[in-house]
């Protein structure tokens, strides 16, 4: 990309965000009788505050805790999901994939004695066997039945809730507590604690981990090469010699690693146990910051981070203002409309460059 | 004769700048076949769509009938009398050739469509002019031959005088271009006018009684055909000769290469599409495939290089077997490949030129070692080929969707080349591409004989199989019916009545 380009991408990214959040602010003043208070809430909520009242302190850390936990979880499946984008295969499979790697690690914590870290490891490599399992069957479907991956993954979602809320209620539920839940985890199997006072936990540094290997595999392996290929051409990719039902299974499975470890996040770092109702529709967030990203995972980073911010942002808005969650659902559909709206914007670049070539071309006569 | 249209000092620049058309002069006269000829990107379709309202001149005028006309869209050209006829069709696939002929302005009965006068319609405009249809076949059912007349017709229904035919002959077969050409003349009988865009110079000879000839976008002659030879013509599109004429040494046949014997495949449908084919193919010869499109020519290619597995039969390269081995494996053995439609396997569009010229040895060193890739010495081999293969573009990085056709097909001549092929199996290597890039190509497809590398020519350009090939088979109905050694004594009568079932050599299996 040229530097050009560059700035026109940046200038393009900014004006978006200043026309989404002033559209968003003035739903907001519709709806509500302390319509700055609200959005003050929304754009520095998750920010901590340093405060020097009591000595240097900072407070409402747990904000700050509560932005990185939500993007770590939905980088993660950002990454799931941009491997399969980059292939052109649709698959939706992330929240069945995300679902079974929770449950898997619930039945490592609960069901296996070992130390730590050993517990700990074998509880994430359950979650990533799972997930690539669960990945590998509409893979296997679409590479060799040419099964829909979009029925196939829809439909395994559904399938992957059941076999959760199946185990869940019948084997893994504590029967002593009043709801629906399974015992706390020992303390062998939980992912370490990195911010006092938060969640924020070993697992963010394992995301980090994560986008450097994904950046790796997909620009720097031959399979991220074949990847690239069979998203551009899958014809031409066949006809290069490149085996392109083994490349389709493959990532439809590999993404699976991702969202089972971003499963495994919600079960060994937030929640310390299984609950019933995990989450829902937080696999679909990933496809968001995918298309944020551009199925880049450098960008997928940024995006994830983004994202988390306004979620966090919109949550503490409910609740420290009058704005109902429906209002701040709203408002954060808004944005990431505008955002994700390929086609506005790059026409107007067009324009834009199209307009200048012209002059350029008359003044050369 | 008066002039039908006139278009004065037209000039377009595109806002990217391009120059399209500099001050193009242009003057068809009524009841002419007038051909606009030009290498690819001379200008001709954008002065065609300019006359039929599709693209507004930067400046100049056109006149129609002696009065001056503005044309701001397709439907005012159609008012005019002006009618377009599409290198891409559109039509309806699911929809009968009469409910296409009519869609738009379609006979109506109340409320409803009258089939029955759409049909009567399609009739006696097919008796008219010539044009064989089945106004009750649906288009998806009929033969590309059909669907362009199908494409004649509607422009006619509209009250078109004048008629811009588009390359029209450029997905024919040669049976269904000698037919277009007598419904030309038909047309042109009945008082029309046609304006007849193509870069065949065969065509222009053969069709038309004058030509308009355009070379970056201006004019660079104007004149009756019967006073110019073919090689004037190119002259005037390229600027200097071309040699049609290919020198190459005598043949130095070493030892077989390919042994393909007994081939046999059945398509899905269960329609045998390759029968008991057999044929060697030896170092340091071209063999051309020739025939009609659709006998069998693609079959052969794609079974050959492993995108369609043989449903019999034995392929040999270098001696060892590779039936029914993956495309990299029989890329491995020595196979190189020009595949016969660059836009569907050749390229990928939305990558990049140096991802297109790797795409077959992405995973061997130097471009990956010990598992890991090196877009840096992609790029590297890019620049290298670009430079051998004299392919324009921005550089390696530019998306393979900006380049023209034929550097494109430069992009994939550079690909299999380089790839040192025992083997290079060239289909259609020349079709859609420029004067200048074609040259290229027959010289590297010799060049690389010259060398003792094997090369199976597939082609169905009559003329270039006869000037390149050392040895040509003629496949008919999937069979090889004969396989002829080429030299001043081989006629295309000869061929012709090979490729129309009509002559078979002995020993060649009859079914």
């Amino acid at each position: 990309m040229t530097r050009q380009n560059a700035l026109i991408e940046a200038i393009r990214i900014v004006a978006v965000v200043v026309i989404a959040l002033t559209i968003g602010f003035v739903i907001t003043a519709i709806v509500s009788k302390e319509p700055v208070q609200a959005y003050t809430a929304l754009l520095t909520g998750p920010l901590p505050r340093i405060s020097f009242e009591n000595g240097f302190e900072i407070k409402n850390i747990n904000r700050f805790g509560n932005w990185m936990e939500e993007s770590t979880t939905l980088i993660l499946l950002g990454l799931a999901v941009s491997l399969v984008f980059k292939a052109r295969q649709f698959s939706l499979g992330a929240e069945g994939q995300m679902l079974l790697g929770a449950l898997a690690t619930t039945v490592v914590a609960l069901h296996i004695s070992a130390p730590f870290p050993l517990h700990l490891i074998l509880a994430l490599l359950a979650a990533m066997v799972v997930g690539f399992l669960w990945g590998l069957i509409p893979g296997m479907l679409k590479a060799y039945l040419s099964v829909d991956e979009i029925v196939s993954t829809l439909m395994l979602n559904v399938i992957a809730l059941q076999i959760f809320d199946l185990l869940l209620f019948n084997w893994l539920r504590d029967p002593t507590a009043g709801f629906i839940v399974t015992p706390l985890f020992p303390q062998s199997v939980l992912l370490p604690q990195m911010i006092p006072g938060t969640r924020v936990s070993l697992m963010s540094v394992l995301m980090l981990v994560a986008v450097v290997v994904v950046w790796f595999v997909m620009a720097r392996t031959p399979f991220g090469f074949e990847l690239k290929m069979l998203g551009a051409n899958r014809k031409f990719a066949e006809y290069g010699g490149i085996n392109t039902k083994r490349v389709i299974a493959l990532s439809m499975a590999v993404s699976g690693i991702l969202a089972g470890l971003a499963g495994a996040h919600l079960s060994l770092g937030l929640l310390k146990r299984l609950t019933i109702n995990l989450s829902p529709g937080l696999g679909f967030e990933g496809i968001v910051v995918a298309l944020l990203a551009r199925n880049d995972p450098r960008l997928v980073l940024a995006a994830g981070l983004f994202y988390g911010y306004l979620r966090t942002g919109a949550q503490i808005m409910e609740r420290s203002s009058d704005v109902t969650r429906e209002v701040v659902l709203i408002i954060q559909a808004i944005i990431i409309l505008l955002i994700t709206a390929e086609q506005l914007f790059p026409r107007f670049q067009q324009w834009w460059r199209a307009r200048r070539s012209s002059e350029v071309a008359i003044e050369r006569g | 004769m008066s002039a039908l249209v006139e278009m004065k000092q037209i000039s377009k620049v595109y806002p990217n700048g391009v120059v399209a058309n500099k001050n193009v002069d242009f003057a068809v006269e009524k009841g002419e076949i007038h051909a606009l000829v030009g290498e690819n990107g001379a200008g001709k379709s954008t002065l065609m769509k300019v006359l039929y309202g599709l693209e507004q001149p930067t400046h100049g005028e056109i006149w129609l009938k002696g009065a001056r006309v503005e044309i701001p869209n397709p439907h005012k050209a159609i008012d005019l009398g002006i009618g377009m006829v599409h290198q891409n069709f559109m039509l309806v696939p699911s929809f009968t050739i009469a409910e296409n002929i009519v869609l738009g302005s379609e006979p109506r009965k109340g409320r409803f469509v009258d089939r029955a006068q759409a049909i009567a319609a399609t009739e006696s405009l097919s008796k008219t002019y010539g044009l064989q249809v089945d106004p009750l076949a649906r288009i998806e059912s009929t033969p590309v031959g059909m669907r362009q007349r199908v494409e004649i017709l509607k422009t006619l229904y509209r009250g078109a005088d004048l008629l811009i035919l588009d390359e029209p002959t450029a997905v024919l077969t040669p049976q269904e271009t000698d037919e277009l050409f007598v419904a030309v003349r038909k047309l042109v009988d009945q008082g029309k006018t046609v304006i007849f865009i193509t870069h065949k110079l065969v065509e222009v000879k053969e069709i038309s009684d004058r030509v308009t000839v355009m070379r970056h976008g201006e004019v660079t002659g104007r004149v009756a055909t019967a006073d110019v030879t073919e090689a004037d013509i190119a002259r005037m599109m390229v600027g200097r000769a071309v040699f049609l004429q290919i020198d190459k040494p005598p043949v130095q046949r070493g030892r077989v290469v390919a042994e393909v014997r007994n081939l046999g495949y059945v398509a899905e449908t269960g329609r045998p599409m390759l029968r008991d084919v057999s044929f060697d193919v030896y170092a340091g010869e071209i063999l051309g495939v020739a025939g009609v499109e659709g006998n069998g020519q693609t079959e052969l290619v794609e079974v050959m290089t492993g995108l369609r597995p043989a449903t019999t039969g034995e392929i040999r390269i270098n001696g060892a077997p590779v039936q029914g081995q993956s495309a990299r494996r029989i890329r491995l053995s020595g196979v190189a490949h020009i595949p016969e439609d660059r836009l569907t396997n050749g390229v990928a569009l939305d990558a990049s030129i140096a991802e297109n010229l790797a795409v077959d040895r992405y995973n061997r060193p130097p471009f990956t070692r010990h598992g890991v890739l090196s877009p840096g010495k992609i790029k590297a081999q890019a620049m290298t080929l670009m430079q051998q293969f004299d392919i324009r573009a921005a550089g390696p990085d530019a998306p393979m969707r900006s380049l023209s056709g034929g550097n494109m097909q430069k992009v994939i001549v550079a690909r299999e080349f380089s790839a040192e092929p025992a083997l290079l199996i060239a289909a259609q290597p020349t079709r859609g591409v420029d004067i200048g890039a074609t040259e290229f190509v027959h010289n590297q497809l010799v060049g690389k004989r010259n060398e003792g590398r094997a090369v199976l020519l597939v082609s169905a350009d009559l003329a270039e199989v006869m000037s390149l090939s050392d040895r040509i088979a003629v496949m008919y109905k999937g069979e090889i019916v004969g396989i002829l050694e080429n030299g001043p004594h081989l006629t295309e009568e000869e061929l012709g009545l090979y490729m129309l079932g009509l002559k078979r050599q002995e020993g060649t299996r009859k079914v």
